[in-house]
């Protein structure tokens, strides 16, 4: 098997590790690694990320045979890594359920928003009022709160940028059950970031 | 054509955006929202939330993350497989 060149495609380099090149499996790690390890970060922390990547590459390593090239490598890279940054942060964030409903937007009786325009603008002028560390921890700490479900589906396609269509397959659903978790996550994620900013806890 | 209200908007919200919306839907959003304030702030923040969340949470990988992500890789290829 011949050394294959920076430019050879993912499934080519992956099909080159599968027979035992380490030096394809390795040009995999370094085109790969900066990506798992801010998609770590965001479905875990970053103390766990170092984990969650090495564990990544390893399953990627151990299961290279079983990877046929009919889907596309980042797809099935992408499940692996989001599937140890969720097995990290289940054994992690173990909180109590809460009710979702304090987060999400309200509406009166003929289904008008209950917040005044002041309100509902709280979020697009935190980066404004809060400097870059407390930006950090304000966004981290809406993250955190999103159930798993949504959480996961809303790092892919709103914070990785993946397309919808690319989320679905990394992680086996509809589009349409896409489009609803990611939309659920933002108005979750808003909804904590608007209580925060009000000084709400 | 069918009375869009905020709350109603709302549920269609990332279609809207999206632009997967029928036609008469969106012209009913479109509607809405060109005489709701609160709808303008809160669909501007809806719109900003997922890029400022991308911003505050783009770590990059420690260069000593990478040496030891390596290293590790590399005692584990050096381990003979084991079957099962």
């Amino acid at each position: 098997v011949g050394v294959p060149d920076v430019g050879a495609s993912d499934e080519t380099l992956a099909a080159c590790a599968a027979t035992g090149d380490d030096r394809a499996f390795e040009a995999l790690v370094e085109r790969y690694q900066a990506r798992v390890f801010r998609l770590a970060c965001r479905l875990t922390s970053e103390a766990d990320a170092a984990d969650v990547v090495q564990d990544t590459f390893l399953q990627v390593y151990q299961h290279l045979a079983t990877f046929r090239g009919d889907a596309r490598f980042s797809t099935w890279l992408y499940r692996i890594a989001t599937n140890a940054g969720l097995m990290v942060h289940r054994r992690r964030a173990r909180r109590p359920t809460e009710s979702l409903d304090p987060w999400l937007p309200r509406f009166d009786a003929d289904g008008v928003h209950a917040d005044t325009p002041a309100q509902l603008s709280v979020v697009t002028r935190m980066e404004e009022r809060l400097d870059r560390d407390r930006l950090a921890a304000a966004a981290r700490t809406a993250l955190d709160r999103v159930p798993d479900l949504y959480r996961e589906a809303f790092v892919l396609r709103d914070l990785e940028e993946l397309s919808t269509a690319e989320v679905a397959r990394v992680l086996g659903i509809e589009v349409a059950t896409v489009r609803q978790r990611v939309h659920r996550a933002r108005l979750l994620v808003r909804g904590f970031l608007q209580a925060l900013g009000e000084g709400r806890p | 054509m069918s009375t869009v209200t905020c709350e109603s908007g709302v549920a269609v919200l990332m279609e809207y955006l999206e632009g997967t919306l029928p036609e008469d839907l969106r012209t009913a959003v479109d509607a809405h929202v060109a005489q709701c304030p609160r709808c303008v702030a809160f669909i501007a923040s809806y719109r900003e939330t997922p890029r400022m969340l991308r911003d505050a949470t783009a770590a990059e990988m420690p260069s000593d993350l990478v040496a030891s992500l390596r290293a590790a890789l590399r005692a584990h290829r050096r381990t003979p497989p084991t079957n099962g």
